[in-house]
């Protein structure tokens, strides 16, 4: 691929600067979707979708469910997901370990595991049978016939099952799904209310967090004070942010049942902080701050090795050992140094043949140490400076060129639990920047082991666009190149065009335009990776992957383009093929070839017509390859089968 | 634009090995590890020969074949050159090293000269150099020819034709570097008091040696080896890449569709850090190496290898049960490491989850692609999104060759660059076949020179995070009233020292004057070095030259390096009274660390792991986690009042807000006001993210305001600790029942109070229950804010809860001054 990926990866594993995210791949991520199978969610009504096609809030919880644990199998191979059912008459089999003895009217579906293929497709054979037959769920989970189940004993449930099947470092959540907004109306409430209560603390305190996804209908309006709010609020326990359970409710979704996916893959990934660092405004003023990655280059899964035991793969590890090559020996971690390379060994007749016994070695006087220690090259890459982020000044917004970047940029917040006042400070200094129109430039080392960098501190209003986008308020560090990663132009001069044809190309674009708004990331998801997990998804279900059904939403939207622009690109073609600039013939400045070396398209045109491309020198189909951005690589064959491909498709 | 091409050039060094090199100078070398003054010894030749072995390890570095050099000695005892061959005459002048590209043995090389017992004429020298050179590059015409004398000018020089030399030299187009040892320097400045009469006829001379030169310099040795390690950027020329710009379907539609030809450049390109090698010290073996060590004279040798690099595979026969990825890094030890394989036996292929995917043919076909550049579309540039840039970004210029794909792309983007100017969304595939990119594109417009566009790299939808943020603005209250003053958001006093400060911190106006007089803006990204890739490389060139990096440490960095670490003087003077102010009004305090302890239950913190790598550096500092519960919002100080049992009377001071020291107290409220708030819009507060929340434990205690009840469990459990974590629990009860919405945890507190009851008498800490209960009535019922409706909830357990009396005393062999008739009566008591 291109350089982008490598930039910061040097030839040895441990030295490569990381992307941000790959701290982050350690942690399993484990999501138990807890599910309302009470008679309102089984209820069936016509699918919105499709044609005579019933479905209930209850299918699309699993169609939801299914389509989180295929996204995940994909996003993150490690991650656990479950699936709790309550208000459901269905028993547990008595013989399933995990949450073998959960409480009444609670069922595991699918106990808490690492997705795979059969789990998923367990799930889809479960809902298209149920498209088939509508009261399919009904049976296969019917709903309790008096009452429902304490939210405190579906919290335990919870917790239990979380305790048998989730490793203990990972993320834990809880997906609750409900269209219930006042479960316990009754006499009890009171009581009730408290054990919900209690044991969601319970669950908290196990490191499980709940996020609850709240079916809402204009029949039935979910109105969370009912009942929840009184539930969730008080455990105003932190989150990891820091700053601020009860400012801080984020994770709650209130929805109506066609957007509970989209809700769902907003909260698809935890959201972790990249990492914790002061903000030093100016000497002894200080704040902190946590950086994320709201946008990360997300790549194709890692491929592994695997063996083949005959009867089943087993997973091969690899580690990469250090081994003097001439001794034969391996180095252990704590004796490597590093330097510069030596070269290859060399080959020179005149060097001392004890070279050659040697391999590629150093000799220096006993005891002496010509290479550096691994924490002397950190030093030299951090310049000894400790993690942080400092503020060298203020500049016009307008200093920012678009062309100065190289990577992707990290949105930093406020953290009051390192400092406290930081929030208070970060608004003022947020608040002010948008007024003046000043950005930061600032700089920092984000971790111990990176380099520093200078960053742009770009204010963030917050707001919501038109698509609903809504953005935070922060401030976004982008970061700038050095001088040693910017490339002067190998082009510095060429023609220009007319104001004529400057105003009619205005004509088109004006009309290709969109209307609002600006690049639309949400309308391009990445082809490359969705190829690749179709690929990968059927290979994974045995299936045979259809090509014929995947489409490539990136491609642009050609019949609109032409339908709205058509005909002024058409007249532009044509103004500017007239156009007398266009058509000088160039100089070649400085070119030692002779005039009659270059042939003009209109006589290659015509040797191709009678089947004499193969007339035309090398250098002359090369030249034509060139002037059509074609490859000019290969034999003479090659190049005459290309042209003639370009002729023919250029017609 | 790059004045001379890289390569294509044989440096000359001439070295001066007369025995007054020999002499030795004091050189001082970074401070030592208290902060000491350090100075090494060494003789001028080794001083002067560090400038040649930077110089050679440089080629070393850039490593091209075209970049040669070759070193004389002049003062030799013997003379070994080829004009004294041919001619005779230029003695004791020897061609040490030829003229080829250096390696390593090259640098050893240098490092043997010795200084000699007779003196050379540098002239002698010169014209060797000239010669041998020449004759080099007799047919390589082009090439480029460079000298580096190195020499003390102790030494007597013939200067009877130095014109003729020049002028041969000036038509060969040498240039000539005159390094000098301790010549006068005004840049330093360096001024020799004691200098020779010798010396400074030849300084002099070689002054005006050097000014006839076209191309001569005279410079100072100390001066000479502080300018190698300033930072120096390698130009590296961006290749143009041809590809197609495309608007509109060109297969069916191709009479309306737009092809421009163009090519595209990298305009940024991240510079990669210099390479390293790894290497470690070679233990001596037995057989063939001691006969090598003979031959070096003595043993005292050693040898440190180049490593290389060999990957592994192991499987795991078992039945799998070992989890992946887990296997500790134990170095060398093979603990588990199962079973090796080879490379070529592995099948590769992709995780689906649990599931193993095997890959046909080791890849999935990959999305059929054509190469080119496609528009979909044009927006407005106000609505372009600046942070949301996602890599390098490239040229794109019409095709150089072709006044009509120039005079098309100049239409293009003169037409987008018009007012109310337009951006294109453009996805690129680089070949055919490649993985589509989508990006943007800008108009360029080089006034009277060249059109162009620019096109970087945008995200895919899978590539945005849409993480929920609170606001930081809007605070709403359970109740949906906006709050307006709270510590969150910043007082107008606030903002008006923040907006002062801003404008003291411009750098707008921090910069050098331009020719005008005016001050230029301060930072620029063009004169911008990188600090850890320049720094990286002067310490690897570095190394390469010396034996000992512990006697011969790395001298600091060249101040280039390091200009934009600070603000600018100007800025920092004019921002002392803002930032004072600041300082002042926003009252930020650093919130001290936790002391971290483990915990013993099951589910541990997700978070530890991850800010385990994250925050090695951080953890001491900041709490290793957090807790909203409202105590471990207060500032460190009232909570360490808070937490001294002895002193509840200021506890209830510190709460009424009747401290005195008022900036002390500011944060005070938010942890009250906290709970009463929400943000606004459709969301319920909710446990969030936190996979765990922290304990909440005060500084000293070891049960938390979070879980007091397990915490205490816990600590009763190891045994050792019962009589502080009863008076913790007890402390922490009081605490909490103070707290606004203390109601919403009666029922827990209630049930810390049994256990706690119980494990007082079991493990005779009956005093200190006795003590603690009549404290919670005290704290209850006579302090403000009290809680008259907890103590309502402990009467209501009854007698069960009451003081431990007597009797029940004894039968755990306990003591209590309590009688069973006035633990009924104190609970009960109105």
């Amino acid at each position: 691929m291109t350089s982008y990926e490598d930039w910061n990866k040097l030839d040895d594993d441990e030295d490569v600067e990381l992307e941000y995210l790959d701290y982050l791949e350690g942690n399993k991520d484990v999501i138990l979707f807890c599910i309302d199978c009470s008679p309102s969610m089984h209820k069936l009504y016509e699918d919105p979708r499709y044609e005579d096609v019933q479905t209930s809030h209850l299918f699309t919880a699993f169609e939801a469910a299914m389509q989180i644990q295929k996204k995940k199998v994909i996003v993150g191979p490690n991650d656990l997901v479950g699936i709790l059912l309550f208000n459901t008459s269905r028993q547990c089999e008595p013989t399933t370990g995990q949450g073998a003895e959960i409480k009444k009217g609670t069922y595991v579906y699918q106990p808490i595991a690492t997705v795979d293929a059969p789990k998923v497709q367990e799930l889809m054979r479960l809902l298209d049978a149920a498209r088939e037959n509508p009261g399919l769920l009904s049976q296969k989970f019917p709903p309790l016939t008096e009452g429902r189940v304490p939210m405190g004993d579906v919290f335990t449930s919870c917790n239990w099952v979380m305790r048998d099947g989730a490793p203990k470092t990972a993320v834990k959540r809880v997906f609750l799904i409900t269209d219930e907004d006042d479960p316990h109306p009754g006499p009890a409430r009171e009581r009730l209310l408290t054990s919900a209560k209690t044991t969601l603390v319970d669950l908290l305190q196990a490191g499980v967090t709940v996020e609850p996804f709240f079916i809402s209908t204009e029949d039935k309006p979910f109105e969370p004070n009912k009942f929840y709010s009184a539930v969730l609020l008080p455990i105003s326990i932190t989150d990891d942010d820091g700053s601020d359970g009860t400012v801080l409710p984020e994770s709650i979704s209130i929805t109506r049942v066609e957007e509970l996916l989209s809700q769902m893959r907003f909260h698809e990934v935890p959201k972790r902080a990249l990492f914790s660092v002061r903000l030093e405004l100016a000497k002894d003023f200080t704040i902190g701050v946590k950086g994320y990655g709201l946008v990360t280059k997300r790549e194709r899964g890692k491929y592994e090795y695997f063996y083949d035991l005959g009867d089943r793969m087993v997973p091969a590890k690899s580690r990469t050992i250090k081994v003097d090559d001439a001794s034969h020996t391996y180095a252990g971690k704590s004796e490597i140094l590093f330097g510069m390379t030596l070269g290859g060994a060399p080959a020179d007749e005149d060097k001392e043949d004890a070279e050659e016994i040697l391999g590629v070695a150093r000799v220096v006087p006993a005891n002496k140490r010509p290479f550096y220690t691994r924490d002397e090259i950190n030093s030299f890459k951090t310049m000894g400076l400790e993690p942080m982020l400092k503020l060298l000044g203020f500049k016009d917004t307008d200093e920012l060129a678009y062309e100065d970047n190289v990577n992707h940029s990290i949105f930093i917040y406020p953290d009051e639990m390192t400092y406290s006042g930081s929030r208070r400070t970060f608004t003022a200094l947020l608040r002010t920047m948008l007024k003046k129109g000043k950005i930061g430039i600032a700089l920092g080392l984000m971790r111990r082991n990176m380099s520093p960098m200078f960053y742009a501190m770009l204010p963030q209003e917050e707001n919501t666009d038109e698509n609903g986008w809504e953005e935070p308020a922060g401030i976004h560090l982008i970061p700038l190149p050095f001088a040693d990663d910017i490339r002067t132009a190998p082009v510095e001069t060429a023609h220009r065009a007319s104001s004529k044809l400057q105003m009619m190309a205005r004509a088109w674009i004006d009309k290709i335009s969109v209307r609002r708004g600006g690049y639309p990331p949400d309308s391009y998801p990445n082809p490359t990776l969705a190829y690749h997990n179709a690929q990968l998804e059927a290979a994974a279900f045995r299936e045979e992957f259809d090509e014929g059904s995947f489409e490539d939403l990136t491609k642009p939207k050609h019949d609109m383009i032409h339908e709205r622009a058509g005909q002024l690109m058409q007249a532009w073609k044509g103004t500017l093929l007239g156009d007398e600039t266009a058509n000088t013939v160039p100089t070649k400045a400085g070119s030692k070839r002779k005039a009659d070396v270059t042939v003009d398209e209109a006589e290659i045109r015509s040797k191709h017509e009678v089947g004499m491309l193969d007339k035309l020198r090398v250098d002359q189909l090369k030249d034509f390859c060139k002037s059509k951005s074609l490859p000019v690589s290969g034999k003479k064959a090659d190049l005459v089968e290309r042209v003639g491909e370009w002729l023919d498709t250029h017609a | 634009m790059p004045a001379e091409r890289a390569g294509f050039t044989v440096t000359m060094f001439l070295v001066d090995v007369s025995p007054s090199m020999g002499k030795l100078r004091e050189v001082e070398v970074p401070n030592g590890p208290n902060g000491e003054t350090m100075t090494i010894e060494m003789t001028n030749l080794e001083y002067s020969l560090q400038f040649v072995k930077l110089k050679i390890q440089e080629m070393i570095f850039n490593g091209r074949k075209t970049d040669q050099c070759g070193v004389i000695l002049f003062g030799t005892d013997d003379t070994d050159n080829i004009v004294n061959e041919k001619n005779g005459g230029y003695e004791h002048v020897t061609e040490y090293i030829p003229i080829a590209q250096p390696d390593a043995g090259t640098l050893a090389k240098i490092s043997a000269i010795q200084p000699s017992e007779t003196t050379g004429d540098a002239i002698d020298a010169l014209i060797v150099g000239i010669e041998t050179q020449h004759q080099y590059l007799t047919r390589k015409a082009t090439w480029t020819r460079k000298i580096v004398l190195i020499t003390d000018g102790e030494s007597p020089i013939e200067i009877e034709d130095w014109e003729a030399t020049v002028k041969k030299m000036n038509s060969l187009e040498i240039g000539l570097t005159i390094v000098g040892i301790d010549f006068d320097e005004e840049e330093l400045p360096f001024h020799e008091e004691d200098k020779s009469d010798i010396k400074r006829m030849n300084e002099s001379f070689y002054h005006t040696l050097a000014s006839k030169m076209d191309r001569g310099v005279v410079g100072n040795a100390e001066f000479a080896l502080q300018e190698l390690s300033r930072p120096e950027i390698r130009q590296v020329k961006s290749t143009m890449t041809g590809t197609i710009l495309r608007i509109g379907d060109v297969e069916s539609r191709a009479e309306e569709a737009i092809e421009i030809y163009v090519k595209t450049a990298k305009y940024t390109a991240k510079a990669p850090l210099p390479k390293m090698k790894r290497f470690s010290r070679r233990i001596k073996m037995s057989g063939e190496d001691d006969e090598r060590m003979e031959v070096d004279e003595d043993e005292d040798k050693t040898v440190w290898a180049q490593l290389a690099r060999r990957t592994e595979f192991y499987i795991d026969r078992g039945d799998g049960a070992t989890e992946d990825g887990v296997s500790e890094a134990g170095d060398a030890e093979d603990e588990s490491k199962g079973e090796k394989v080879e490379k070529e036996e592995l099948i590769r292929g992709f995780k689906y989850g649990a599931s193993y995917v095997p890959c046909p043919d080791n890849v999935f076909p990959h999305l059929p692609t054509v190469k080119g550049m496609e528009i979909c579309g044009f927006f407005k540039a106000e609505n372009f999104k600046r942070w949301q840039e996602m890599g390098e970004v490239y040229y794109v210029f019409a095709d150089p060759d072709s006044p009509m794909q120039q005079v098309a792309l100049s239409a293009l983007v003169r037409a987008m660059a018009a007012k109310q100017s337009k951006l294109a969304i453009a996805r690129w595939v680089r070949t055919n076949g490649a993985d589509p990119k989508m990006g943007v594109m800008w108009p360029m417009v080089v006034e009277d020179q060249i059109d162009y566009l620019m096109w970087v790299r945008m995200p895919f939808a899978d590539d945005i995070r849409n993480f929920p943020f609170a606001s930081l603005e809007k605070l709403v209250t359970k109740t949906g009233e906006v709050v307006k003053s709270h510590p969150y958001l910043p007082t107008e006093d606030q903002v008006a020292a923040m907006e002062q400060f801003v404008d003291a911190m411009d750098l707008m106006d921090a910069g050098e004057k331009n020719e005008d007089g005016v001050r230029e803006p301060w930072f620029d990204v063009r004169l911008s070095y990188n600090p850890a890739l320049h720094r990286l490389k002067q310490a690897l060139f570095h190394a390469a030259i010396v034996d000992d990096l512990a006697t011969h440490p790395l001298p600091p960095p060249h101040p280039e390096l390091t200009k934009y670490f600070e603000p600018p003087r100007r800025v920092l003077k004019r921002a002392r009274e803002p930032t004072e102010q600041c300082k002042a009004t926003f009252n930020v305090r650093e919130i001290p660390a936790k002391v971290a302890r483990t915990r013993k239950d099951n589910h541990v913190r997700a978070r530890d792991e991850d800010e385990d790598i994250l925050l090695l550096d951080k953890m001491a500092k900041r709490p290793p986690t957090s807790s909203q519960m409202p105590a471990s919002q207060r500032p460190a100080s009232q909570r360490a009042v808070q937490a001294s049992p002895s002193r509840p009377k200021d506890k209830g001071k510190a709460r009424t807000g009747g401290d005195s020291s008022a900036s002390e107290s500011e944060t005070e409220p938010e942890s009250d006001a906290e709970d009463l708030l929400l943000s606004k819009g459709p969301h319920l507060p909710t446990p969030t993210q936190s996979p765990e929340p922290d304990p909440g434990r005060a500084p000293g205690r070891i049960i938390g305001n979070t879980y007091p009840l397990e915490d205490f469990r816990q600590n009763i459990a190891r045994g050792d600790v019962v009589t502080k974590a009863v008076e913790d629990l007890a402390e922490v009860i009081k605490e909490i029942v103070t707290k606004p919405f203390a109601s919403r945890r009666t029922e827990e507190m209630l049930q810390c109070m049994r256990t706690l009851r119980k494990v007082a008498l079991e493990e005779d800490e009956i005093d200190a229950w006795n003590a603690f209960l009549r404290q919670l009535r005290h704290v209850c019922l006579e302090e403000r804010p009290g809680n008259k409706d907890f103590w309502e909830h402990v009467q209501g357990e009854g007698r069960e809860i009451s003081l431990i009396s007597k009797s029940e005393a004894s039968k755990f062999g306990g003591a209590s001054d309590v009688t069973d008739a006035y633990a009924v009566q104190f609970i009960n008591q109105q």
